[in-house]
């Protein structure tokens, strides 16, 4: 695809915002050049701040506004209130869904509802990904791990659109147990929501002092944020059809301009890191696009 | 969480003690040069058709942290060969009972890592690979290689061993 | 023939999977398959094996052997590549050494499984879906699998072969298990580590799928197959190159300060001289959090579940998973023996079962930081 036509995608809040920040933010969004926006609470199912009848008024606000809405579902689904949340999702009637797990994919593949499959689904190869166009998938989010040629060797169906995780710190494990709680010494059943302290996650590094992951509940994250904005021009002959930026406290409204300027080619590859470094909450990295360790950070 | 009980010292009979005094009392070379003779000139055999490609040329040590002494050798495509001092590949460092205990396979090696008691340093993926190669081979067939009375030899203090650390 | 049926019935209804249990042992699963579904909660269950099998690990010949003389009911091997997730320099098996492996457990009647738990690439698929083929060739008795399109091809091309889940599927709720069961036949899911009881049992009542416990060995604080910790640190994750933390990126280094362990350059952790050390994975590693140093996301630990035994026999989980293909064949023999014991004492009596501490002693010799936790299972770690 052309740059100029790719669509920027705001992914789903990773982190845990009051109800005031997080309506905020998304009253602040519909005025941001993104196509699709990414609703729901994805990493723990204890945060309520935000209920489902909510997300759904502030999906309706957003579509009043032009935007494409999806709701995204728990990745990591355990109990049975999980489910029920999640067939709530699934049986919203008015906005299709993204899947983070299999659970989902199947209760909307048996529902008939349109989705995306989330990057926690490990699609690694066409079999897989054309099993996902056949049973209702109509985007998928490749695996934040997915070096370019891997996606380039990989023949993508017409009828499925691509999204690549172009921007944020990058979401790379889920847990049983809560990495936040346990540093506060509170059990994950009574966490007291500890996680609504760290906007952006809590800091962990080694003990030589280096910053290295995020605990963000019980989702680790890359303490580097994943950018691809330096390399747009590499995805003028993939199949990439959508840039999912993953939310940050501050800044977004910010980055989100130079992403679509660039594509534009307002602000051209080679200018576009130092632009965007001004607007990070830390060190850059893009080493997972290169087939490199993620942390990496790729010359030129 | 349940924190348990070390593994139990390591424990000594008076004849080990003996071998350990013996061989403390070598020169390095010396000794690994009478270590490596016997090795090419028994397990080998039984070694020598395992996957070594990649391995040929590499150097390794052997440190045996209680005597204290260090072997170094390399593998070649007739065995195994001595070295004098070098930079080794890998460096494998544990007291000379454990070394022992693991040859006889009465030892699980990541155990003795998990305790501190077996150290790999250097190129770790050879260092496993090794470590795992040799854990491919069955200890039966290592001792086909040995002769009689000293297959014999082995075997009753493989037993006295296991039986030990039964108790 | 059906008098025996109803016998069992009346003296086992209370627990229909007792009952299904018993229709297998004596050899009548589809005479009374009719009778049972009618009282049970879903129709179509699956009826292979023994409840509570005890599933060991292989990574040689000589530790399948192991695994086979000390009372393993099946074991689970992979084959020299990144098809399975313990893709560690100089294990698992090759064709010669898998023949006869399968041709030592089948003697015993004991069975084989092959783990090809990885995800196939693009450029790779080819040789995963081989590794199927050679797989059902040799006659193993399941597959276990995680990737939905080699599932596929498993179902198409060996229709007969039985399909497990591997936890690397990351299947943590009975949707999931039941998405993969209704698409590709899957008879039987292994769980990650990170249910309790309670949810496991939601799942179990919930599927016609036999589900496999982890029940002893390292012990993964992340959902299994969504980890991305060691690709982010060295570029290799399980999910592609079949190994958490691979040896080539490790370095392990005495110091004036201690023994570091390092991945990629990244320092895991250091340990002073009395301390015991972990795997060298990110997840064990200690780390600085607002000033504090500390095992950030868990301790050095294997799980060991052998106290839940008799919750789990209650469940009617089908099997016990040990964990440790990148052991000693030793490991190997000591675990499968204590837990042959345990399992075998738990069909005897369940409820004067008790955890003996000579077995507790002797999993705790081999374990990791030779502490174990209940992990997940126990509602508190979490």
């Amino acid at each position: 695809m052309l740059m100029q036509n790719i669509k920027l995608s705001l992914g789903p809040l990773l982190y845990y915002w009051s109800r005031d920040t997080t309506l905020e933010f998304y009253t602040q969004a519909a005025n941001w050049p993104v196509d699709v926006m990414y609703l729901g609470e994805t990493v723990c199912s204890r945060r309520h701040e935000l209920r489902f009848d909510d997300w759904m008024n502030i999906a309706q606000q957003l579509t009043d506004a032009g935007k494409e809405v999806v709701l995204s579902t728990l990745t990591l689904i355990e109990s049975e209130s999980d489910l029920k949340a999640l067939r709530k999702i699934v049986d919203n009637k008015k906005f299709s869904v993204e899947a983070n797990d299999m659970g989902a994919v199947h209760l909307l593949s048996k529902a008939g509802v349109p989705f995306v499959a989330g990057p926690a689904l490990n699609i690694y190869n066409p079999d897989t990904l054309a099993l996902m166009a056949s049973i209702g998938a109509v985007r998928w989010v490749p695996p934040v791990e997915m070096p370019r040629t891997m996606l380039m060797s990989m023949p993508v169906p017409d009828n499925i659109q691509t999204e690549i995780f172009a921007f944020g710190r990058l979401p790379l494990a889920f847990s049983a147990r809560c990495f936040t709680a346990r540093h506060f010494n509170l059990q994950k059943d009574d966490c007291q929501f500890r996680c609504i302290e760290h906007a952006d996650g809590l800091d962990l590094n080694t003990r030589e002092g280096e910053a290295f992951l995020v605990m963000n509940g019980i989702q680790t994250q890359s303490a580097s944020v994943h950018t691809l904005a330096h390399r747009l021009d590499e995805l003028n002959d993939t199949s990439v059809t959508h840039l999912r930026l993953s939310p940050q406290s501050q800044n977004m409204a910010a980055i989100i301009k130079i992403f679509r300027d660039t594509l534009d080619e307002k602000i051209s590859t080679r200018e576009v890191k130092a632009k965007l470094d001004t607007c990070l909450i830390a060190a850059s990295c893009d080493g997972y696009w290169l087939g490199k360790p993620g942390l990496s950070m790729g010359a030129g | 969480m349940i924190a348990t009980n070390n593994l139990p010292a390591t424990q000594q009979s008076t004849v080990s003690v003996a071998i350990k005094k013996m061989l403390g009392r070598l020169p390095a070379y010396p000794a690994t040069q009478a270590f490596v003779t016997a090795f090419n000139l028994t397990v080998w055999k039984k070694l020598k058709d395992l996957d070594w490609d990649g391995l040929y040329g590499k150097s390794f040590s052997v440190v045996i942290k209680d005597l204290p002494m260090a072997m170094y050798f390399s593998v070649t495509e007739k065995g195994l060969r001595a070295l004098k001092t070098t930079q080794p590949d890998v460096v494998f460092t544990a007291t000379f009972m454990d070394l022992i205990r693991l040859a006889l396979r009465l030892e699980d090696p990541d155990a003795l890592f998990f305790n501190r008691r077996l150290l790999i340093e250097g190129n770790t993926d050879i260092g496993l690979r090794v470590k795992n190669m040799l854990d491919g081979v069955e200890f039966e067939t290592l001792l086909e290689s040995f002769p009689g009375m000293f297959g014999k030899a082995v075997m009753f203090a493989r037993k006295k061993l296991q039986h030990r650390r039964a108790q | 023939m059906i008098p025996i049926m109803d016998e069992v019935f009346n003296a086992r209804n209370d627990n229909y999977y007792h009952l299904r249990r018993a229709c297998v042992d004596m050899g009548q699963g589809d005479l009374c398959l009719a009778r049972f579904t009618r009282h049970s909660v879903f129709s179509g269950v699956a009826m292979a094996g023994t409840l509570l099998e005890l599933i060991c690990p292989a990574g040689s010949l000589p530790a399948l052997k192991a695994a086979i003389d000390h009372g393993a009911d099946g074991v689970y091997l992979g084959l020299k590549d990144n098809t399975n997730a313990r893709n560690f320099s100089g294990l698992n098996f090759d064709n010669k050494s898998l023949a006869e492996g399968i041709r030592y457990a089948h003697n015993k009647h004991r069975k084989v499984l092959m783990a090809l738990n990885t995800y196939p690439q693009p450029a790779t698929l080819a040789r995963w879906q081989q590794a199927v083929d050679t797989a059902a060739s040799a006659g193993v008795d399941a597959i276990i699998l995680a990737d939905p399109g080699l599932m596929a091809y498993a179902n198409k091309t060996h229709p007969e072969l039985r399909l497990h889940l591997s936890v690397q599927g990351s299947a943590t709720n009975y949707e999931a298990i039941n998405f993969y069961h209704e698409h590709f036949g899957i008879q039987r899911a292994v769980i990650p580590r990170v249910l309790s009881l309670p949810q496991v049992e939601n799942v179990i009542r919930n599927t016609p799928v036999e589900i496999e416990l982890f029940g002893f060995g390292g012990l993964c604080v992340m959902v299994e197959g969504r980890c991305l910790l060691s690709s982010y640190a060295c570029g290799d994750s399980p999910n592609t190159f079949g190994a958490c933390s691979p040896g080539h990126a490790v370095r392990w280094q005495q110091t004036p300060k201690g023994m570091e362990t390092r991945l990629n350059g990244v320092l895991i952790d250091r340990y002073a001289d009395n301390e015991k050390a972990g795997y060298p994975t990110l997840c064990k590693g200690r780390f600085e959090v607002q000033g504090e140093t500390y095992y950030a996301l868990e301790e050095p630990t294997s799980l060991n579940t052998l106290e839940l035994l008799p919750e789990m026999h209650r469940l009617g989980i089908a099997a016990i998973k040990i964990e440790g293909r990148q052991r000693s064949p030793a490991y190997v023999a000591q675990v499968t023996q204590v837990w042959r014991a345990a399992i075998d004492a738990v069909k005897n009596n369940a409820e004067h079962f008790r955890a003996q501490p000579g077995w507790l002693a002797q999993l705790d010799k081999v374990s990791e930081g030779s502490m174990h936790t209940l992990g997940a299972y126990y509602r508190p770690w979490k």
